[in-house]
């Protein structure tokens, strides 16, 4: 303790700490469970449920094909959700999702002739489009100090008015074989998608729990005038929050330009409540601050699952959307964190 | 004394919040006509004491009675319709209304058909403001649009207004420039029979105003004194009280060739009139003042949360001018915030997680975060602080106060700064916290790390301090070095009574 040594240094560890941290290690299993680890698994539980109770809708539902159907339809929804849930994250909300993916959807057909090879260098450059939209709002936001609802409804607003203009109201073209591949293609009789789902779930979980980025975004949404003192560049990490918000949006419509081999300038239109929905399904707190990505991934599954069963009930439309409203009200509700610790409670008696 | 019952009496009043107690037994009469003062050092209850009369909190047990009534208010306002007006140091106006609008609310004048006329309601706040001399104020302008000092006075001329049978002044001479105004309108005020509590600082006001006093310590009334019969060293002794000290004070003395770690030349901006100090190697310097001297803006300016205008400060012996606390933390100062709840924790990270955060990036390798390692590091931070390791997996909201406080001290000295700057560590936190984080502030000075450390205790930096530093009126008023830093001695300085009679006098002339 009496030697030259830096104040509170970070150097390498000495022996004693060694095993304090053993002894830290056999502590944690004694720490509780974690809630978004239960939100998960109460997700994807009732989600499971879900779809082997539809059999009683109809015989056609609850197999295999079903579940493929609903991976596949909810994948365009997960990859979005995955952008507005890190900007939810931060305490912001990204409004701009439905022009995005429009944006994508419409440059990817029109700029990639379906039979040229360009179109591994063109993704790229669209995303990075798409990511710079999101960087303006991500700039309004943190320079200008303009709420993320307002701002990122004006981009939103400019970039779907800039998608009409540039198609003139009738996008053009088809997809490129690679996003129809992976739209409908099987691998050993494997769907393509069910695989990049899952690629894409390890990437985005990784992204959001296990990096020092990651853990910034959970700080920032935690208590933004705590992470500027302590000493976290809160306007850079925000910023990339948005633009990658808004690349996860774009290549959520190239996924569906993919999927229906052609793009309309309306195609984003049904994804911006569901998104925000998945993510405070999933657990996260609509102000910011918590959250995981596979609970999001849960609750898109979850709203996919509920529309498929429910549309093959033979109901109106507009009951259709009743019922499934209220079951979104009943899912958020039973699914806050303050339900998780009341039940922890009365276990615990 | 009459023998008609007290204006207001209140009778072994008492207020805690959780474990701490804030208010304990404290009775108070004041007479019709008199000028009654609160004197006491921070945290000894006065503000609490404030707001348990004026309505804003209600007491835990104890009863107040107002002419002889029971008098239990629920609101401000409900407390104004009995009588008693209070004018708050954090003064209560709302900045977006007008002046009439802040006076009159929520009685405003009506005009045809019950609408709220807004001439009428000017012409009657016109009225009010000519009979507390405050004609140089318009009663049609914005309340954001005046000065501190002419809010200061709306706000007493305010409760002046509603105060028929008693008046409270939290610290009404802080932001004032025309004291003697205010001594006019009291005396006038206790002419008509209002009683007026005067809660102040400044023991020169008070003799001047007030015949009888309470002075309050640690919660307790300590004592009611004629301040005719008191010297202020008497009164200070009260307030201080005698302390148990004389265990694990430093005994550093620094040779004039150590190196400074931290050197401010003359820095102004942000409130501060020219702060010159400097903290060399190994050593903990203690800022002592009273609220709102600038020791905020002080430590605010070095970790650039603050700007500074003209001044230079020094990190290491080299030029620095922080632009963020993360741009402070890369020229090795790492900042301990005041408020543990609002700059501190996140609430919803684990704790291992909130003592890394500043340094994640070190703790990562190449951006990825190893559980393993971030616990282990959050292991060996909290050592130094006394934090069992047990909690390092909890959410830091689940941990109480002191254990939080005890893990933002870890992360500021986990950051491999050099310098701390730490703002009242041990603020609301309990004995044996107190006791971790002063070893552990100890400590990191053994291990050559410079602290300067500002604390609204005072036996805090008499315990800790290698010199202490007084702030009055936004720069450095005195200096106090090993032996003579003692509590007497501090709390004069603190109200701006120089060792030095010649030093006194100019101050209080300025």
């Amino acid at each position: 303790m009496t030697e030259a040594h830096p104040p509170g240094a970070t150097v390498a560890p000495a022996p004693r700490a060694q095993r304090q941290t053993e002894r830290v290690a056999d502590n944690r299993r004694t720490a509780r469970l974690r809630p978004e680890t239960i939100t998960a698994v109460c997700v994807f539980g009732i989600s499971i449920l879900l779809v082997l109770g539809s059999r009683f809708v109809s015989p056609a539902l609850g197999s295999w094909d079903h579940v493929n159907t609903i991976i596949l339809l909810a994948s365009f929804l997960i990859v979005v959700a995955f952008g507005q849930g890190i900007v939810i994250m931060i305490g912001g909300l990204d409004l701009s999702v439905p022009a995005l993916i429009t944006l994508g959807g419409v440059l990817t057909t029109s700029w990639i002739d379906a039979s040229s090879g360009m179109s591994l260098p063109l993704i790229p450059a669209i995303l990075l489009i798409c990511a710079c939209i999101g960087g303006i709002s991500g700039l309004g936001v943190t320079l200008l100090r303009i709420p993320p609802f307002i701002m990122t409804m004006a981009t939103g607003i400019i970039t779907a008015s800039a998608a009409l203009g540039l198609t003139s109201g009738t996008p053009r073209g088809a997809a490129p074989p690679i996003l129809t591949a992976l739209m409908k293609a099987s691998w050993i009789g494997i769907p393509v998608i069910l695989l990049f789902i899952l690629a894409f779930a390890i990437l985005g979980s990784v992204l959001q729990g296990r990096t020092s980025y990651g853990r910034r975004l959970t700080a920032i949404g935690a208590n933004p005038v705590a992470a500027h003192v302590a000493g976290i560049a809160v306007r850079s990490s925000v910023l990339i929050a948005y633009m990658l918000s808004a690349a996860a949006s774009g290549f959520a419509g190239m996924m569906l330009a993919g999927y229906a081999n052609g793009a309309t300038l309306r195609m984003g239109d049904d994804y911006l409540l569901p998104s925000i929905a998945a993510v405070v399904i999933g657990g996260s707190s609509i102000l910011g601050g918590s959250g995981s990505f596979v609970a999001t991934i849960g609750g898109a599954i979850l709203l996919t699952a509920l529309s498929t069963v429910i549309s093959a009930l033979g109901i109106p439309q507009g009951w259709r959307t009743v019922i499934e409203g209220s079951i979104i009200l009943i899912a958020l509700l039973l699914l806050r964190e303050n339900t998780f610790a009341f039940l922890r409670r009365r276990l615990a008696r | 004394m009459s023998v008609s019952p007290p204006r207001l009496q209140a009778v072994a009043v008492t207020k805690s919040y959780g474990a701490t107690t804030a208010l304990e037994n404290v009775s108070l009469d004041l007479a019709a006509g008199e000028v009654h003062a609160v004197l006491g050092e921070n945290g000894a209850g006065k503000s609490t004491l404030v707001k348990i009369l004026s309505g804003v909190i209600a007491p835990n047990s104890g009863q107040m009675r107002l002419d002889g009534a029971v008098y239990a208010p629920h609101s401000i306002l409900h407390a104004r319709q009995a009588g008693v007006a209070t004018a708050f140091q954090e003064l209560s106006l709302a900045p977006n209304l007008t002046v009439a609008e802040a006076l009159l609310l929520p009685a405003m004048k009506r005009g045809a058909f019950g609408l709220v006329s807004p001439y009428q309601t000017a012409r009657a706040a016109a009225e009010i403001l000519h009979r507390y001399r405050l004609d140089d104020v318009s009663p049609i302008a914005g309340i954001a649009s005046l000065s501190l000092a002419h809010r200061q006075r709306l706000e007493i001329a305010r409760a002046m207004h509603y105060a028929e049978k008693v008046l409270i002044l939290d610290e009404p001479t802080a932001a004032l420039t025309d004291v003697e105004w205010l001594f006019d309108l009291v005396r006038s005020t206790t002419a008509a029979g209002t009683a007026v509590l005067y809660i102040s600082h400044r023991l020169a006001e008070v003799r001047t105003l007030c015949k009888q006093a309470t002075v309050l310590r640690n919660g307790r009334s300590v004592a009611s004194v004629g301040l005719s019969d008191a010297s202020d060293a008497d009164i200070f002794e009260l307030m201080v009280g005698r302390t148990e000290m004389a265990h694990g004070r430093r005994t550093h003395s620094f040779a004039r060739e150590t190196r400074s770690a931290l050197e401010l030349n003359n820095v102004t901006g942000a409130k501060l009139k020219g702060v010159t100090l400097d903290v060399k190697e190994g050593e903990i310097v203690g800022i002592a003042a009273l609220e709102g001297q600038g020791q905020r803006e002080l430590f605010r300016t070095l970790v650039g949360l603050d700007k500074a205008t003209s001044g230079q400060i020094l990190v290491g012996g080299k030029p620095v001018q922080p632009k963020s606390p993360r741009h402070a933390i890369a020229a090795g100062l790492s900042f301990l915030p005041e408020e543990r709840k609002v700059e501190g924790i996140f609430s919803t990270l684990s704790t291992a997680a909130n003592i890394v955060l500043p340094v994640i990036q070190n703790i990562s390798r190449t951006g990825f975060v190893w559980p393993a390692l971030e616990r282990h590091s959050a292991a060996r931070a909290s050592e130094g602080v006394e934090l069992n390791p047990r909690y390092l997996d909890f959410r830091i909201a689940d941990l109480s106060g002191g254990n939080q406080q005890k893990a933002l001290l870890a992360r500021a000295m986990f950051t491999g700064a050099r310098t701390l700057l730490l703002y009242d560590p041990t603020r609301g936190v309990d004995v044996g916290t107190k006791q971790a984080i002063y070893a552990a502030i100890q400590a990191f000075a053994d291990r050559g790390g410079s602290v300067l450390l500002y604390s609204s205790e005072l036996t805090e930096l008499t315990r800790l301090a290698d010199r202490c530093l007084v702030l009055y009126g936004a720069r450095i008023f005195e200096q106090f070095t090993g032996e003579a830093i003692e509590e007497r001695a501090l709390v004069a300085a603190l109200t701006g009574h120089s060792r030095d009679p010649a030093k006194s006098k100019r101050e209080a002339a300025a």
